[in-house]
């Protein structure tokens, strides 16, 4: 770990005391504009590239942004391919909240708070205005790599209108767990009379895939449990584990035929058909979800958005954020960072959060009133979200390795959920596959 | 033989050298142009497969850092996520190849009519396998889904129940051979039909004269004829579906559980999704030998058919 | 021929029939999510999932209209074909003389390295693409079309001289022995005789051969960023939307965008299909 550190500390030293031509582009100048390269993540580029930057570009005119959208499950493979090659296409890799330190690892990624980047910061910038949690997911070994661009936690959705017509009263962020299960066999229910069931209480994640174990770990972690031990090795196969694990399951029995094979996409399906009253789900659906009438059944005065429910520590939210990093070798280095900070400067965050319906990382732009009246929930599910996960580390595990530990869980958690093992088996094979990996 | 034995004879006629090596030439330019690309393409790439499955990677550069012997054949030897994919790869191959021969030989067959819609019929019948692997699972996954499918409400209607396609593992796994022959039947049907059309005609027509009824004809002429074509498009087929995993991987993701996590499937979340590309090299080793080893079985019993027929 | 009885006749016209209309319910039956997908891409999204599943509604053109109007559709439409018909082209040339050279060229050796290629099938292409990527950066071959056209040609060549090598060997020998007889010279042979007269066997598996490019995704992914990025990689960055969730509605009109040429080119090549068996028979 030391030795990459100092590689890339060397890096960055070697690129300070480079010839001065390297910088002499610097922000671009009338006739001789900088071009930017970003790769992000396909469900997001074409947004980017048509939206955010003709606005990026009011502030700086002399900085092209050339933004390539690659599909969510190889945008890390690629981008690592290209950030250790010699000479990098890409000045801007936009990673998901656990790749930061597989990328650092690397020591290819240029230290947004050292001495270079810090001349280049406006004094107004306020680090300190970010939510913890979310600027938490682009640090790594006490260096700040990356700026929260899209934040996202795991959210509980609720079909107020489902609720009202099982004579429930609408959950409230202080629902526990217990309380769920309660209600969730008169959430099954026939909602037009002909005799048979057409509404369930839940549907999230069920199938194998590597978010499905984000719900059982936030479920664990509101119950106090943790993923990693303070030792880096595995802590989640006890009671606390199997017992979420065992909630989890617990949940198909409330969900619609076929929920096993269900993930994000059909479990969105379900909830924007009114066929399910709660959905765990990542929050930037919302819009899709509740405004938008071309995807969605729904209105925003049906659809709750709040925290998930309450386990013995805390609630519930699972940390998702994309964060912006600049790769070390980059030769525009400047411009990078100024479109970046721009991005996830008080201006840019709310410029982005109004007219994109992007959800922020900072407190100035959750405590100010959204453009859009559908945002306000939002925003208060978002601000307690970043509390608890903070407070619980509901996160995916922080290591070089994250995407293989996931992968694993993806795999034991999947085989509990489907019942070819017990809870305490998948969770003992996973554990003793993570212990080998992080070795 | 006939070619071979009159050119033989006819160099042995002629003087030797300067011809001998014109035609030596001529004879390997046909097999050069394929052989050059290939090698060029894929000689460092199989090369750096073997090479960093003998040792550990560093991602900060992606080459072999150092030497670790048979450790990470080792690690996946142990690993009971890479035999149980090796068993599910087993079990889908043993469905899904026998199903989509006969299938698409017999759908070849069939529709061998001479009339006005045969080419329409035939060009149709290619496209599913057209469809990106990514739609076709999904609109498989939504004509199934036990919810909003249209095949589940239509068994409803037929009062048989509704089954869980894709959340069931045995069930998984057929309804991945289902999707699978659906895409791949077409295949078989395209190269069946190619073959039918270049069968001779006299042969049947002196068949015909003879009063062969069409069983006959269909025994001791068409399959025989047929025989070479059979196995190489089986061949090509088993290649292909050994490395199948485009299906999986947007119907069921490899689950329920691990029900119908195939080998290539596998190999590909282990280097893509969890950057262990040394470990997924190794089992690209390991797949790469059986595949060959069968392939060779399968070389030798086309030989041996070919032989007796 | 000439004496059959009219029983025999009508058994064989009621066959025909029965065949036809079998063989048309057939591809109905395959045709049947194809139907299911169109049907989807006219749908407004919210309206693909409904329960029961809806056969009649209000069709709509919105899907194709916002996805069409996006640059990167059409550019990557346009290297999807560059790239699938270019290998497909460069492949059957290679694969189909490889496999004359298998099937009918006596060739000390051929048919070792002709079993080597078809074996290098075998390998994971997962395991190839990472380290094609390192070759082609050094090569500063990243994101072109040729690259991908070659990366393809390693699975389509094994595929067409295997193909091709059993339609050559279902071919009676004494067509050569005529063609060299008159003095064409094995390249004659080949070309005037031998090519002609395997037309439907070239073409079907230039049909396959550009199929399968057609729909190749993961070196494509690996191997391209912008200017030589295809179709698939549009196709499975829509399915794989993490942000508002897949868009089902973009995803079926843009699978359906993909079938037509495809579609389109193998009805043209139907054609050529039978011109050209007519042709080497009457040769024959």
């Amino acid at each position: 770990m030391k030795i990459t550190l100092q590689v890339s500390g060397i890096a960055i030293a070697a690129v300070m005391a480079g010839p001065a031509a390297v910088w002499a582009q610097g922000l671009g100048a009338e006739g001789s504009p900088v071009e930017i390269t970003m790769i992000a993540n396909e469900a997001f580029a074409n947004q980017w590239q048509e939206q955010m930057v003709p606005e990026f570009q009011k502030v700086y005119p002399h900085i092209n942004v050339v933004i390539d959208g690659v599909p969510y499950t190889e945008l890390l493979a690629k981008s690592m391919l290209d950030a250790t090659g010699p000479d990098p296409v890409y000045d801007i890799i936009i990673a998901d909240d656990p790749w930061t330190p597989q990328l650092a690892q690397t020591g290819v990624l240029l230290d947004l708070k050292g001495e270079q980047v810090a001349g280049w910061t406006a004094p107004e910038f306020e680090w300190d205005d970010f939510y913890a949690a979310p600027l938490a997911a682009s640090e790594w070994q006490g260096v700040q790599y990356g700026v929260p661009l899209r934040s996202n936690l795991l959210l509980m959705f609720v079909n107020k209108s489902l609720y009202e017509k099982a004579g429930l009263p609408a959950p409230t962020p202080e629902l526990t767990w217990e309380q769920f299960f309660e209600q969730a066999p008169q959430l099954v229910q026939d909602t037009n009379g002909d005799g048979k069931v057409d509404a369930w209480a839940v549907d999230t994640y069920f199938l194998r895939d590597p978010l499905t174990p984000t719900i059982w770990q936030t479920i664990m972690n509101s119950n106090g449990g943790a993923l990693l031990g303070e030792d880096g090795k595995a802590a989640f196969n006890n009671e606390t584990g199997v017992a979420a694990l065992e909630t989890h399951k617990r949940l198909l029995e409330f969900a619609p035929p076929g929920a096993v094979s269900h993930g994000f996409n059909e479990s969105l399906q379900a909830f924007r058909q009114g066929q399910v009253a709660t959905m765990f789900t990542w929050g930037s659906v919302f819009k899709g979800t509740a405004v938008d009438p071309a995807t969605t059944t729904l209105t925003p005065e049906q659809v709750g958005i709040q925290v998930m429910p309450v386990g013995s520590a805390s609630a519930g939210a699972h940390r998702g954020i994309w964060s912006g990093v600049i790769n070390n070798k980059s030769e525009n280095a400047e411009a990078a960072w100024a479109l970046l900070q721009w991005l996830s400067s008080k201006e840019g965050e709310a410029w982005q959060s109004n007219t994109l319906g992007v959800f922020p990382a900072r407190r100035s732009t959750l405590d100010s009133t959204p453009e859009s009246e559908w945002m306000a929930p939002v925003f208060e599910a978002l601000k307690q979200g970043y509390e608890v996960a903070e407070q619980g580390q509901m996160w995916r595990p922080r290591t070089p390795k994250s995407d293989a530990v996931q992968q694993v869980l993806a795999d034991e958690v999947s085989r509990a959920l489907s019942g070819q093992i017990a809870a305490q088996e998948a969770l003992d094979t996973a554990a003793s596959r993570i212990d080998r990996l992080l070795d | 033989m006939a070619v071979t034995d009159h050119s033989e004879g006819a160099r042995q006629a002629r003087t030797r050298s300067g011809r001998d090596w014109s035609d030596l030439v001529s004879r390997w330019s046909f097999m050069l142009p394929a052989a050059i690309i290939l090698a060029a393409v894929l000689a460092y790439p199989i090369l750096y497969t073997f090479q960093i499955s003998f040792a550990s990677l560093d991602l900060a550069t992606f080459t072999a850092t150092e030497w670790v012997g048979f450790e990470n054949y080792r690690e996946i030897l142990g690993d009971r996520g890479f035999w149980n994919s090796m068993k599910v790869t087993g079990i889908y191959l043993a469905w899904a190849l026998p199903i989509q021969m006969i299938l698409g030989f017999g759908i070849a067959y069939l529709i061998n009519v001479e009339w006005k819609g045969r080419s329409a019929v035939r060009a149709l019948f290619l496209i599913p396998m057209v469809v990106a692997p990514v739609v076709a699972g999904g609109i498989w996954r939504m004509m199934l889904d036990p919810l909003w499918g249209m095949v589940n409400w239509f068994l409803g209607l037929l009062g048989l129940g509704n089954p869980d396609w894709l959340g069931d593992p045995n069930l998984a796994m057929a309804t991945i051979v289902i999707i699978d022959t659906w895409r791949w039947t077409p295949f078989v049907i395209l190269i069946a039909t190619a073959a039918l059309m270049a069968l001779p005609k006299d042969v049947f027509e002196a068949a015909d004269i003879d009063g062969a009824n069409w069983w006959t004809k269909l025994w001791s002429i068409t399959i025989p004829l047929l025989v070479p074509i059979i196995a190489a498009t089986f061949v090509v087929r088993w290649l292909g579906a050994v490395k199948m995993f485009d299906i999986v991987l947007a119907s069921t993701r490899g689950g329920p559980g691990d029900a119908t996590n195939v080998v290539n499937l596998y190999i590909y979340e282990q280097a893509f999704r969890s950057l262990r590309f040394a470990e997924s090299a190794a089992m690209a080793v390991v797949v790469l030998v059986l595949t060959m080893i069968l392939t060779g079985l399968f070389l030798i019993g086309t030989r041996r058919l070919e032989r007796s027929y | 021929m000439a004496v059959v009885d009219t029983g025999y006749t009508s058994r064989r016209h009621l066959w025909r029939r029965v065949r036809i209309v079998a063989g048309v319910v057939l591809c109905a039956l395959f045709l049947f999510p194809v139907f299911w997908m169109v049907l989807s891409s006219f749908k407004m999204p919210k309206d693909i999932f409904t329960t029961p599943p809806v056969l009649f509604f209000e069709p709509t053109l919105e899907t194709y209209r916002s996805y069409m109007s996006r640059a990167d559709i059409t550019r990557r439409m346009l290297n999807t074909v560059i790239v699938a018909f270019g290998s497909g082209a460069l492949s059957i040339v290679a694969g189909t003389m490889a496999g004359y050279a298998l099937a009918r060229v006596r060739l000390r050796g051929a048919g070792t390295i002709g079993v080597l290629i078809l074996m290098s099938r075998g390998v994971p292409p997962i395991a190839l693409a990472v380290p094609m990527f390192l070759v082609a950066r050094k090569l500063g071959l990243t994101d072109k079309h040729i690259t991908l056209i070659l990366a393809y040609c390693t699975f389509l060549i094994p595929y067409v001289m295997w193909l091709m090598r059993a339609f050559f060997q279902s071919l009676p020998r004494e067509l050569e022995e005529a063609a060299m007889l008159d003095g064409c010279g094995r390249f004659g042979a080949f070309f005037k005789i031998i090519v002609p007269i395997s037309i439907p066997g070239i073409l079907s598996t230039l049909i396959f051969s550009v199929i399968l490019a057609w729909e190749e995704l993961l070196f494509a992914l690996v191997l391209t960023n912008r200017n030589a990025s295809t179709i698939p990689v549009a196709i499975a960055g829509i399915a794989g939307d993490t942000v508002n969730g897949a868009n089902w509605g973009a995803l079926t009109a843009v699978g359906t965008l993909t079938v037509v040429p495809v579609v389109i080119f193998a009805l043209a090549v139907q054609k050529w299909l039978i011109t050209g068996l007519s042709e080497g028979a009457t040769k024959g």
